[in-house]
């Protein structure tokens, strides 16, 4: 239902979003990865009519919304990357004017202010200011205000940025409810992979503006089937230890951490006993191997030789 | 719009305090201030010397009060002599049989007006009581004589009126400070349009199916009726509860007043969309508020400046009319056509500020 081709935008002296083509279907539920800087959050600013394209158009049903945008600002809940709210005020009276802005008035909006309290967990607390929430509750509130007009798309920017476990738990629920009791189209932005693997059945992942890879989370995976991670733990950092291993034959890609090397190497790869006669030599204690398939995380390393977050 | 224009008073309500502490500033700096001018009588405590009976006192104090300048009251003199002793007033009189005594207790100019008072009273009655005590009945024929004079005249100045400089300390003082605080309360609420822009609520209203014109009318609909409703409240407060005279036409004084607040708002986010940081604008209100009343006369009336620069430059501020015009109607008692121009001026400045200021947001925030 809603579709962009080849969008871009330059800013003065970056490309921050390059050549991108996403496309979500009716219900879907649509993960967008990327680190920092890839261009995320810029391009939920073009979808959303916030910000004009530098070039490519933006789709609803067929139709380009760069010229009329009111069919898309009428459908499209956006939960921004900040927490955009009134914080002088209680999360009852910002939900009121984020669902008047709608033309919600009278019964009908008090009743959706009700139900979407009911949805993140806030209804017994709504009279309270936003700026004396926690931090989680305020991202609740934030998801919240996206949700009084009923949209059937709701883009998330990176909703559980710097909250507690239980309240992401809860947000990630309430998505999930939206996405496969209600049928809401989700995109999902985020740099948690695990959110992602959970939530979404398709996967776009950016960096440096661009899409590099796209597909279901299997398709994904499959781009490593042929490989194995390999996990070492050692008893503690050997840095030249560590660089004769990740050359060792066969050896993809590797990562050096701590006290710990993670190498991709294909599968059936026989290294173990090359990998325990060099720690001999340098008299090092393994502590720990273990051998995995891929995750999306190894995925986006192999794509851009870096992790999601520093 | 009406949900953009009902958030701002909400806000408001939520957190006040900015608006009541511009609107508590200026009628406190304004009574405090104008209760040591020409606020209606001055009070001055009068004491009688133990030589004189009750009657005698009283009798005195009936002469003395037949002016309307002073409100003379008869008390003890431990009385009195605490009053001026704590500063409340600054002089008390003390009566005697044949004359007076002045009690001092700061220097107050008011001090000469008194004193030559109570000399013309006091000499008066002398005279009266001696001629009495010649030819008796002359007072009682005095009196009937000057209630039903022979001959009246009236003095008619030819003069047009806005030629005389007329100075009202006590309007001055209201116009002046209620138009200055009012800069304040008008910029500091246009400061949220900034904020939001900042805090991201801006952009949920752009994408929302709100018009952007909608968003910027509710905000700034907001701040012309805070700032029209200061100046009219505090306008209603000193003529009613503190009976400043503000002349006939009070209806006129709230037309200037919207006309003022309208280009100010106007002014005010022309002055915010020419800062580019947030940060800056805590610096440069104050700094603006305070150099527009200077120069515009809110603080020394406009007559008593005398360099060519600055006058040219008050000209060019709307702080300047908005007093001009107030000081026409409640001083001078001119009526519409007096007053139109610095309307209608003030009126041209805000349009052409609103639609710069507009445009130079717009254009900086579409990258
Ligand atoms: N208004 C702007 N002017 C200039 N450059 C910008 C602007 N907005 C974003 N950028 C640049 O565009 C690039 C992409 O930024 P964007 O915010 O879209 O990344 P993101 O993927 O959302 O990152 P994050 O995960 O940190 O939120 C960055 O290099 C950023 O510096
Ligand atoms: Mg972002």
């Amino acid at each position: 239902m809603l579709e962009t081709d080849k969008l871009t935008k330059q800013f003065k002296d970056v490309i921050a979003v390059d050549d991108v083509s996403l496309v979500l279907m009716r219900g879907e539920s649509v993960g967008l990865l990327g680190p920092n800087g890839a261009g995320k959050s810029t391009a939920i600013a073009m979808i959303s009519t916030l910000m004009k394209p530098s070039s490519g158009d933006v789709r609803l049903n067929g139709k380009s919304v760069l010229k009329k945008p009111d069919d898309m600002r009428r459908v499209l809940g956006v939960v921004p990357q900040k927490i955009a709210l009134y914080e002088e005020l209680s999360a009852y009276e910002n939900l009121k004017f984020f669902g008047r802005l709608y033309g919600l008035s009278g019964n009908k909006l008090e009743q959706r202010i009700e139900y979407v309290l009911e949805l993140v967990g806030l209804a017994d607390r709504k009279k309270e200011l936003v700026k004396n929430y926690s931090g989680g509750m305020q991202r609740r509130v934030n998801l919240a205000a996206a949700m009084m007009h009923e949209p059937e798309v709701l883009i998330m920017d990176e909703p559980t940025v710097g909250i507690d476990p239980q309240s992401r738990n809860h947000l990630l629920e309430t998505i999930r409810k939206l996405n496969r009791d209600e049928g809401m189209t989700v995109l999902y932005t985020s740099h948690y992979m695990e959110e992602v693997e959970k939530l979404c059945d398709r996967v776009y992942i950016m960096d440096h503006g661009k899409v590099i890879a796209e597909g279901t989370k299997e398709e994904l995976k499959a781009i490593l089937s042929d490989q194995e991670t390999v996990l070492i733990e050692f008893d503690q950092n050997y840095p030249e230890l560590f660089i004769k291993l990740s050359e060792i034959e066969g050896v993809q890609h590797s990562t050096i951490e701590e006290q710990s090397l993670k190498l991709i190497i294909p599968r059936g790869t026989r290294m173990l006993a090359a990998l325990f006669h060099e720690a001999e030599r340098y008299g090092a204690q393994v502590i720990n191997v273990n051998v995995q398939t891929p995750t999306l995380e190894d995925v986006f390393l192999r794509l851009t030789g870096r992790k999601l977050r520093d | 719009m009406k949900a953009v224009f009902l958030l701002q008073w909400r806000r408001f309500y939520r957190k006040p305090m900015l608006v009541l502490a511009m609107f508590g500033l200026t009628v406190i700096f304004v009574s405090v201030t104008a209760a040591g001018g020409q606020s209606g009588p001055q009070m001055i405590p009068v004491y009688a010397d133990e030589s004189m009976s009750e009657l005698q006192a009283q009798t005195w104090l009936e002469l003395l009060n037949s002016g309307d300048q002073f409100q003379f009251e008869l008390m003890a003199e431990t009385e009195a002599r605490s009053y001026v002793a704590e500063g409340d007033v600054s002089q008390a009189v003390n009566l005697l049989e044949t004359d007076y005594r002045l009690l001092v207790g700061r220097e107050d100019p008011a001090r000469f007006a008194l004193d030559s008072f109570l000399r013309r009273i006091y000499s008066e009655e002398l005279r009266l009581e001696n001629a009495e005590q010649t030819t008796p009945g002359i007072r009682g024929e005095m009196e009937s004589a000057l209630s039903d004079p022979a001959l009246s005249l009236s003095v008619e100045s030819l003069q047009g009126e806005e030629d005389s400089f007329q100075y009202n300390g006590q309007l001055q003082l209201l116009f002046g400070m209620t138009l200055f605080f009012v800069i304040y309360t008008i910029m500091f609420s246009l400061v949220r349009i900034v904020d939001e822009k900042r805090t991201g609520t801006w952009s949920r209203m752009i994408i929302s199916p709100v018009r952007k014109w909608q968003m910027y009318l509710g905000h700034l609909g907001y701040s012309f009726l805070i700032g029209f409703s200061q100046i009219t409240l505090i306008f209603l407060l000193f003529r009613f509860a503190f009976g400043f005279e503000l002349g006939e036409r009070f209806w006129l004084l709230i037309a200037i007043a919207a006309c003022y607040t309208f280009s100010i708002v106007a002014f005010g986010l022309l002055i915010i969309s020419l800062i580019t940081k947030p940060q800056q604008l805590g610096a440069v209100i104050p700094i603006v508020a305070t150099g527009m009343a200077m120069v515009g006369g809110a603080f020394w009336p406009i007559e008593l400046v005398t360099n060519e620069i600055l006058l040219v430059v008050s000209k060019a501020l709307p702080i300047t009319y908005g007093l001009q015009a107030l000081t026409s109607v409640a001083v001078y008692g001119n009526g519409v056509q007096a007053v139109a121009m610095p309307l209608l001026l003030l009126l041209g400045f805000g349009s052409i500020c609103m639609a710069i200021a507009i445009r130079l947001m717009e254009w900086r925030s579409s990258p």
